[in-house]
């Protein structure tokens, strides 16, 4: 339980084979292989098969990158997202490898994606010249005069400010007359500029732009392109635009029936590469010689044999000597966790994993987190649609990624305490068993197990949050002493951890008796604590200081930390707060529901949709506010006493795949 | 019959729900502003995005339920009809409603921000979204223990 041992091995294998090796290793899925330390003098390990996958690894993408959006999947987008993939062999990837030329399919796929580039931008062209020629209907002389000119007449072409025109029109007719002839597109009543052109002799260029530029003319050009007269041009760019489009429907249909046979193969073979690729990096993590091949592995304690017996084929071949890890050396962490502590992991993984050789706090914190998790939610009803919800997934997709499955399994698990505690304090879907009467008939059922109802009596229910911030931090003080006992630190167990405790708990009996709450046979008791708790620390908590006075003087002032104890276990009457806010919450929807009847006629209606949306909003808010305020009271007010995380998760050589399971193992690739 | 009384608890309700809710706006709008700004980067962090923009939100719905709390008290909610409230009772509720209203106000603009720097921390380091959603429900302590004593403080008036 807890954090798995971890070994350290180093293999000694002999280069024929190291290939095979490095494969079995990365079946067993048990070894981490550590990074060669830099300049250690052996040479570097560099063959070309890294740029080749990679090279084959950035085709793949690139044939996926086009052809997914064509391409129907089988397994639907949920249905992956939740780990369901298809499975293949090793030895099938490899043949599928063998037998697939990327590189030629790629080009292909690159000359349609060419093409459909083309096509689009020809489109996007051809309908900004038709919204042009559109202007230009009431024109009769080709348009080769404008985009090109003859040899003794040109045309200029553009737009002129409306109130601009006359003056315009008035100065072509006085100053060139008959060398030139103006045509302007009929202006519409809320127009600022009109499309106008005017036609010269050549002999006249000068004057007419003038005139031109004179009265705002801003020039558009037409294109070299267009040359005919316009309804001759707009006949050709229709017949064009249907060709195109033709053309791009039966690109489209290429596309798709390439992704029908292409996705599945290069999603695969993107999985086969990338996992050959980080069989490659491990030998860059090796140190070679002319004769063999070091490796140096973590291997948790449950994969030894699993490791030993992949190995043993090349028995002859290879030599493998385990070692326990140096105390200067950080080997990664592995938790290890019972079936019913698993989930709870990855609150831990979320804070940070302990370091190896730590105390892994996940058991620890499983039994609060569920307790206030189910406190928090506090409704039975509430309880029971997460714990339904959850449940209804972990089922439905047995593939489901690990670290998914755990947080699933969480939730799953909490929608339980809160139903457990919905029924201790008689809240289903707030009251709505009280208030609806047609659910009146469940009144029994849900007044039995009823112990408390927080709504009447709050202070007895803030009284036992505050109750269970105790027993969490003490009992993190109790874990902080166990861990520096186990360390061999005698001065922190006793000083600080333990003079905490006993001051805290003198300090608790003392306000129990003094208040009536507890005997006063307690009284002499907490005094006594109190007081010799307090003289540990104070004796304690100066010893890094020099001088006899400031060691008195820290501590003394180190007794202050008490209020931050104080301020700890107040936090803790949060799980009164949100508990209520849930019940209240579900209490005014089910009040507005009943309120909603009395309107006529679709009273019910409304006060159906309110009961439904209104709930399912509140669940949502609610499980997010408990999860997220437990989760804090684990890590900022029972971490803080003894746990740092500061560990680096165990990543093994493994087959981490995106798209396939790689199922069978087959070996020697 | 004292109107003064009830209209004293009308104000805190309208206090409670108005300064708490502007303060989740407020917040939630800053939290946004941030969101769509990663968004526009990688639109496919919306889900994460809309978690931490959504964590400055719940001082508004505790602030309508101290309202609701208050309402009922004096009986303007649930068909009984209002009760006979002296003007200290009213200016009792009133005081009640003081504490989520101020601090839901202040703890939901702050909440905002902080999500807002959360929702960048996401942008460059996604797989750390549960710390990102730890900070700002730091913030969001000091708002429950506001509705915590708004709670207690309904609770303790007789009416």
């Amino acid at each position: 339980m807890g954090v798995a041992k971890i070994n350290k091995l180093e293999l000694y294998v002999h280069n024929s084979v190291v290939d095979s090796v490095v494969a079995s290793l990365q079946e067993t899925g048990g070894c981490e292989i550590i990074s060669r330390e830099e300049d250690n003098g052996s040479e570097d390990y560099s063959s070309g098969r890294l740029q080749e996958l990679d090279s084959f690894l950035s085709e793949a993408r690139f044939i996926l990158r086009f052809l997914e959006p064509y391409y129907q999947d089988p397994i639907s987008p949920v249905s992956r997202a939740f780990g369901e993939k298809p499975s293949m062999s090793i030895k099938d990837l490899s043949s599928l490898s063998k037998t697939t030329d990327a590189i030629s399919v790629s080009e292909d796929m690159r000359k349609l994606e060419r093409r459909l580039v083309e096509i689009r931008s020809e489109l996007s062209q051809i309908s900004g010249f038709q919204e042009m020629l559109s202007k230009l209907q009431t024109l009769e002389y080709p348009l080769e005069f404008l985009s090109h000119g003859t040899e003794k007449t040109k045309g200029i072409f553009g737009t002129i400010p409306v109130n601009q025109l006359d003056n315009w029109q008035n100065e072509v007719q006085d100053t060139l007359g008959a060398d030139a002839e103006s045509f302007i597109v009929p202006v519409g009543e809320k127009d600022k500029e009109a499309w106008a052109g005017l036609f010269y002799f050549v002999g006249t260029e000068a004057r007419a732009l003038e005139i031109c530029s004179r009265n705002g003319m801003s020039r558009i050009d037409i294109p070299a392109e267009l040359t005919g007269k316009v309804p001759d041009e707009v006949a050709r760019l229709k017949k064009k635009t249907v060709s195109l489009h033709k053309e791009e429907k039966r690109i489209n249909i290429n596309a798709s029936k390439a992704a029908a046979d292409w996705v599945p193969v290069f999603r695969a073979l993107s999985d086969y590469w990338s996992l050959l690729r980080s069989r490659e990096e491990v030998f860059e993590s090796g140190e070679f010689t002319d004769q063999v091949v070091v490796l140096r592995a973590w291997v948790p304690d449950d994969y030894l044999d699993t490791v030993y017996n992949n190995l043993s084929e090349y028995d002859s071949l290879t030599e493998v000597i385990k070692s326990q890890p140096m105390p200067d050396e950080e080997p990664p962490t592995l938790m290890q966790n019972s079936n019913w502590v698993f989930p709870f992991e990855s609150l831990t993984k979320l804070y940070g994993p302990p370091k190896y050789g730590d105390i892994d706090p996940t058991p620890l914190l499983a039994p609060f987190f569920f307790i206030f998790f189910g406190m928090c939610l506090g409704d039975g009803g509430y309880g029971i649609l997460t714990l339904g919800f959850f449940l209804y997934f972990v089922r439905k997709y047995k593939k489901m990624p690990s670290g998914m499955k755990q947080f699933f399994l969480l939730f799953v698990f909490s929608g339980f305490a809160s139903i457990i505690v919905g029924a201790l304090t008689g809240s289903w879907f707030g009251n709505m068993i009280d208030a609806f009467p047609f659910l009146h008939y469940l009144q029994p059922l849900k007044n039995m197990p009823i112990v408390l109802d927080p709504m009447n009596d709050p202070m007895t229910f803030l009284g036992i949050s505050l109750a269970f911030g105790v027993v969490q931090i003490v009992f993190g003080l109790c874990v902080a002493l166990y861990g520096s006992l186990r360390d061999g630190d005698y001065i922190a167990a006793f000083g600080d951890h333990g003079g905490w405790l006993v001051f805290l708990v003198g300090l608790m009996l003392l306000g129990g008796s003094v208040s009536g709450k507890l005997s006063p046979s307690f009284l002499t008791v907490g005094k006594v604590l109190g007081i010799t708790g307090a003289l540990i620390l104070i004796f304690t908590q100066g010893r890094e200081k020099e001088s006899l006075v400031q060691k008195a003087l820290s501590g003394v002032l180190s007794l202050y930390n008490v209020t931050a104890y104080l301020g700890d276990v107040l936090s803790y009457s949060r799980l009164l707060a949100l508990g209520l806010a849930t019940s209240a919450i579900a209490m005014i929807i089910n009040m507005l529901s009943g309120l909603a009847t009395g309107i006529p006629y679709i009273g019910w209606v409304i006060a159906i949709v309110l009961c439904f949306g209104g709930h399912l909003f509140s669940v949502a808010v609610n499980v997010l506010g408990a999860f997220v305020h437990s989760l804090r009271l684990q890590y900022v007010e029972f971490f803080s006493k003894f746990y740092s995380g500061g560990g680096k998760h165990f990543e093994p050589l493994a087959y981490n795949t995106r798209f396939i399971d790689v199922s069978e193992n087959v070996k020697n690739v | 019959m004292d109107l003064l009384g009830i209209m004293l608890a009308v104000l805190g309700a309208a206090l409670a729900a108005g300064l708490a809710g502007s303060g989740s706006a407020i917040g939630i709008g800053v939290a946004g502003e941030s969101g769509a700004g990663v968004m526009t980067e990688d639109p496919g962090k919306f889900g994460l995005v809309l978690l931490l923009q959504a964590l400055p939100g719940t001082q508004g719905i505790y602030g309508l339920l101290i309202a609701f709390f208050a309402i009922l008290k004096v009986g303007l909610l649930g068909g009984g009809g209002a009760l006979e409230v002296s003007v200290w009772q009213g200016l009792g509720v009133f005081f009640a409603c003081l504490p989520i209203a101020i601090a839901g106000y202040f703890s939901g603009i702050a909440q905002g921000k902080t999500s807002a720097a959360c929702i960048q921390m996401i942008a460059k380091r996604p797989e750390e979204t549960g710390k990102a959603v730890i900070l700002p429900a730091m913030v969001e302590t000091y708002a429950v223990f506001a509705l915590l004593m708004s709670i207690i403080l309904l609770n303790g008036i007789q009416i």
